[in-house]
């Protein structure tokens, strides 16, 4: 708010408007998800419609960028109401008798007459972290009232009971994740998150304990912490991900050459799976350029938050930090056995339109904060 | 707001703190597994994709003398079952199991296997024998029908939906032209067992369900028929389904063989044997079932043939012998038919052996060709209390050691034994050692014994539970002296002792064995000749044998079997007596008598007598040999 400014050329105009690093960082890493994604699928039955698929999401990723960046992000404090509602909405969707598509068991798909359109838990992500800034910001960067820190619980709880209706265990563990940073951003005193992961570790032992998991979740938890339980069924998949990713060595088998991947080791291996294809065929310095990506595009993220003109703005931008640090942490995490097996995408990388738009979005919030730094 | 701000900052740091945090362990993580271990991991992607399918190698055939082959391979289009397919392998762990009452029930055989059997015109608890069968690999595929008629297979083929367990597949099996002849020298073939995997260098890289000779030249020659196995390296992916060749290293074929046998004389001496048998039914031995038969070249020792009785059909073996088949070979009642008699069982070999006893006398001066003696039909020179009887009741009168011969008088022998008795120097047991008699002639076929000349040591030995037993008497070198006794011989030594005698008291030693042939016909070992024995007799005393043992087909206990044969023969005719046994028939010769070249020794157990059974076998076996018209000849010689 008190930074200087200079208006100089209509060159620097551009470069207000326009961050071109995150562009540029975004841009890397679709262009690197989709010769990934091209890599998985070929060979695969369809292969080149599937390539083409991924095109089309990244076409239409393009239209909330455009639009969420030429909006005034401000603007959405008095959409509150109607985002609640749109996000309840979207959550509850699959459940909606003659909307709701099932596959790997959950109901997470919303579809019209059997064919399926996206995921609505993604875009409801966006939502969520819109909603959330909001009321956070609304505490003016210090919360220390506990009924401030129910107030934003009830908002995550609310969107865990129905995410958990279809249920997907990621996805709730992304909505936890993006509610953590923006807590951090938004000022929660320390001992607040000690009550809260004392809460969690209740919470996670309660959940086991009543098994209100369903048996597959309850699976790949257990799996993950005892791999050699079953190396054919849940512990299978893992098992042949660090295989994929261990034989890369240091440079990889080449790009299209894994065999982990080609002969169909590597399970869901254009979507969740992803990164097990590339660290088997472009080895650990594949990997450590996408790490070095990600880090470039999370941390021009942090510097956009930074310079937000106001808390609000900031803690838009941080909820899209912890979405996508979380999700690189569980996707590649999982992959390499350091995380349960869940279905979340990688983003930017791996295959599905719903996550791709989503991310795209995201980078057209971030661009919206961006450009209104300096207020009006 | 200032300080607001500063929180804020500190906020960012901590933030990008996380970012740098997770961003490294996941560095950290893959630097470990990518960099550090990922020779593991290597290794287990390349386990993943690649499977090793090992190549059987074709195994060698074999030939005999002239280049007939015995044995050869053919391919069969085999009906297996897949002992690890689910709804088979829960039956197989039942029936394995402790508890009997929980073996599969007949009809729950019947729901699984019912139909496939029906095809194969077998029982579903004979399919259900086969599968279980644990000489087997566990997880190879265990063949329940060889050859199956095509409409068969094409049905189980089409239906594969219904039998999932069921295999067709093509394998290599042995094929035998001649059908069971020489059966018994060849050997069958068969899975490797357990314990011969355990065992040996022989087996060494061998795999559990290979197939091995189990007896015979099969098994003798195993490692020279067995050739390398390939492998082929062939890429599969997940599902197990193969994506193409990687690399291959193809079978190299195993030698081939060529026998010393001749399978015309093989043939001949197996039908003669048979005949032989028949004859001693004929003449009322109704108990006879067995016998041996067999002929050496006299200057090589290669064996022309060795057949013996009752015999057996090798391809009973392909794929696998059932239980039952196997059961029924191994039988009391069979006379159990896969023992090759030749070599693997020892008779007393009765007045054959009197060559032995003359050639001692000879050599130690006891007697010469013209001593004579009296047979009265009985012999008392041991004393009264221990009288001992010629054959001939009635007493040969005065004769010659060469007459004595000729009409196999036991008289002349006694007297004879006797007389090395006395010396007690066991010139007898010596003379049979040195026409290697009671120790194994080496030939290279498994399952030999050694035969028995007994002497005092042995005797102590042998009852040394039973002092009052143990030792040498009179009686003892009598009894020995006509072949009786506890003296043992198999027929090959039988054989091997008159070629001996026709070699100028030079045994070489019988083999099977031509040369070894690689897969393009190329010679690439040849079997020499070796001596086995060396008798030492002179030719002197040898030519008093010649004589006498022409005597004996000319006009004496063999007349009538060699009656019209043209060719000088050498023979002699044995009876022997085996407690409560009728008498077992023997005979051993080796013609042309002047120019010795083949030794022929014959034996029928509880056949009867020598020269009416099996002198007429033998002098066919001859005449095969010589190019002589084969005869039946009836004689009703009851001589010894």
């Amino acid at each position: 708010m008190a930074r200087s400014r200079t208006h100089k050329s209509t060159s620097r105009r551009f470069f207000d408007v326009v961050h071109v690093p995150l562009l540029l960082w975004a841009l890397a890493l679709v262009v690197y998800g989709s010769v990934m994604v091209a890599s998985a699928t070929l060979g695969m039955d369809g292969g080149e419609g599937m390539l083409l698929r991924h095109a089309v999401g990244i076409g239409v990723g393009l239209v909330p960028l455009v639009l969420a960046w030429a909006y005034d992000y401000t603007r959405l404090r008095g959409w509150q109401g109607p985002l609640i509602a749109l996000g309840a909405f979207l959550l509850l969707s699959p459940r909606i008798p003659g909307l709701g598509y099932t596959a790997g068991g959950a109901t997470s798909w919303l579809a019209v007459f059997g064919v399926r359109l996206f995921q609505p838990s993604e875009p409801a992500k966006l939502i969520f972290i819109v909603v959330v800034a909001a009321v956070i910001s609304s505490f003016k960067g210090r919360i220390d009232k506990p009924a401030e820190v129910f107030k934003v619980m009830a908002y995550l709880a609310a969107a865990l009971v129905l995410i958990l209706l279809q249920p997907d265990l990621g996805t709730g563990l992304v909505f936890i994740a993006i509610t953590f940073v923006m807590l951090i951003v938004g000022g929660m005193k320390g001992r607040y998150f000690a009550y809260a992961v004392l809460v969690a570790v209740l919470a996670t032992a309660a959940v086991l304990q009543f098994g209100l998991l369903a048996d597959y979740q309850e699976d790949r938890l257990l799996v993950f912490v005892e791999p050699e339980r079953d190396p054919t069924g849940a512990g299978y998949n893992l098992a042949q991900s660090k295989i994929a990713i261990g034989s890369g060595g240091l440079a990889g088998k080449g790009l299209g050459a894994g065999t982990q991947s080609n002969l169909h080791f590597i399970p869901a291996r254009h979507t969740d799976f992803i990164f097990s294809v590339l660290g088997e065929e472009l080895g650990f310095l594949g990997a450590v350029l996408l790490l070095g990506l990600f880090l470039a595009l999370l941390v021009t993220a942090l510097a956009i938050s930074t310079s937000s003109r106001d808390l609000y703005g900031a803690l838009i931008s941080a909820g899209i930090i912890g979405m996508w640090l979380f999700q690189i942490l569980e996707n590649i995490g999982m992959t390499v056995g350091m995380m349960p097996i869940t279905g979340i995408p990688l983003p930017f990388m791996s295959f599905g339109s719903s996550s791709m738009v989503t991310n795209l979005g995201a980078v057209g919030l971030l661009l919206s904060v961006w450009s209104r730094r300096y207020g009006t | 707001m200032s300080t607001y701000r500063q929180e804020l900052k500190s906020r960012f740091a901590t933030l990008g703190i996380v970012i740098v945090v997770v961003l490294t362990a996941l560095l950290l993580r893959l630097w470990m597994m990518q960099v550090l271990t990922s020779d593991s991991f290597a290794a287990l992607a390349e386990n993943n994709r690649v499977r090793e399918i090992s190549l059987d190698a074709p195994r060698g055939r074999i030939y005999d003398r002239n280049g007939v082959e015995l044995v050869t391979n053919r391919s069969a289009l085999a009906v297996s079952i897949d002992p690890s397919h689910e709804d088979v392998r829960v039956l197989l762990n039942r029936s394995r199991n402790d508890d009997t009452a929980d073996d599969p029930t007949r009809r729950e055989l019947d729901d699984i296997f019912g139909e496939v059997a029906a095809m194969l015109e077998m029982t579903p608890a004979e399919v259900f024998e086969r599968v279980a069968d644990v000489k087997q690999e566990a997880l190879r595929p265990r063949v329940i029908a060889l050859d199956a008629p095509m409409d068969v297979v094409g049905q189980l083929l089409e239906r594969q939906t219904d039998f999932p367990w069921v295999r067709v597949e093509e394998i290599a099996v042995r094929e035998y032209p001649n059908g069971s002849i020489g059966a018994h020298l060849l050997g069958y073939t068969g899975a490797i067992s357990e314990n011969e995997y355990a065992s040996s260098d022989v087996y060494a890289g061998y795999e559990l369900g290979d197939t091995v000779g189990k007896t015979g030249a099969e098994r003798q020659y195993e490692s020279v028929l067995q050739g390398d196995k390939g492998w082929r390296r062939i890429e599969v992916n997940a599902s197990g389904r193969p994506q193409g060749t990687l690399d291959e290293q193809p079978a190299r074929p195993g030698n081939d063989i060529r026998l010393t046998i001749d399978i015309e004389v093989q043939r001949v001496a197996e039908e003669q044997l048979a005949a032989a048998i028949a004859e001693a039914r004929r003449q009322g031995y109704t108990s006879t079932k067995a016998g041996a038969a067999v002929v050496l070249d006299v200057a090589t020792g290669e064996v022309i043939a060795m057949a013996s009785a009752p015999t057996y059909d090798p391809s009973a073996f392909l794929g696998g012998i059932s239980t039952a088949e196997w059961e029924a070979l191994n039988a009391k009642s069979s006379e159990y038919p896969l023992n090759n008699r030749a070599i693997m069982a020892a008779y007393p070999p009765a007045s054959t052996f009197k060559v032995v006893t003359a050639l001692a006398g000879l050599e130690t001066g006891i007697a010469a060709e013209g001593t004579t003696y009296v047979c009265t039909g009985t012999w008392t020179e041991m004393g009264k209390q221990w009288p001992k009887r010629c054959w001939k009741r009635t007493g040969h009168g005065t004769l010659s050691l060469r007459a004595g011969m000729k009409h196999s008088c036991d008289t002349v022998f006694y007297e004879i034994g006797y007389e090395l008795y006395k010396r007690k120097a066991e010139e007898l047991q010596a003379e049979a050692r040195a026409f290697g008699l009671g120790q194994k002639t080496g030939i290279d076929l498994p399952g030999e014994v050694a035969g028995r000349i007994p002497d005092a040591e042995w005797k102590k030995e042998f009852n040394r539970n039973y002092p009052e037993y143990q030792m040498w008497l009179p009686g003892d070198t009598v009894n020995m002296a006509i072949g009786q006794g506890d003296t043992l011989a198999s027929p090959l030594q039988m054989a091997a002792l008159y070629a001996g005698i026709a070699n100028g008291g030079t045994v070489m030693r019988p083999h099977v064995l031509e040369a070894v042939l690689d897969s393009s016909g190329a010679v690439v070992r040849v079997v020499e000749p070796e001596v086995f024995a060396e008798s030492g007799a002179s030719e002197a005393s040898l030519g008093v044998i010649g004589r006498s043992l022409v005597d004996v087909t000319r006009d004496g206990t063999a007349k009538g079997a060699f009656s019209g044969f043209g060719i000088p023969v050498a023979g002699k005719t044995g009876t022997a007596e085996v407690k409560g046994k009728d008498d077992y028939a023997v005979f051993c010769a080796y013609a042309p008598a002047d120019a010795p070249r083949y030794a022929v020794a014959v034996l029928v157990e509880q056949g009867g007598h020598g020269g009416s059974v099996t002198g007429p076998a033998a002098r066919n076996i001859l005449a095969q040999l010589l190019g002589r018209p084969i005869v039946t000849i009836r004689t009703t010689d009851v001589s010894r």
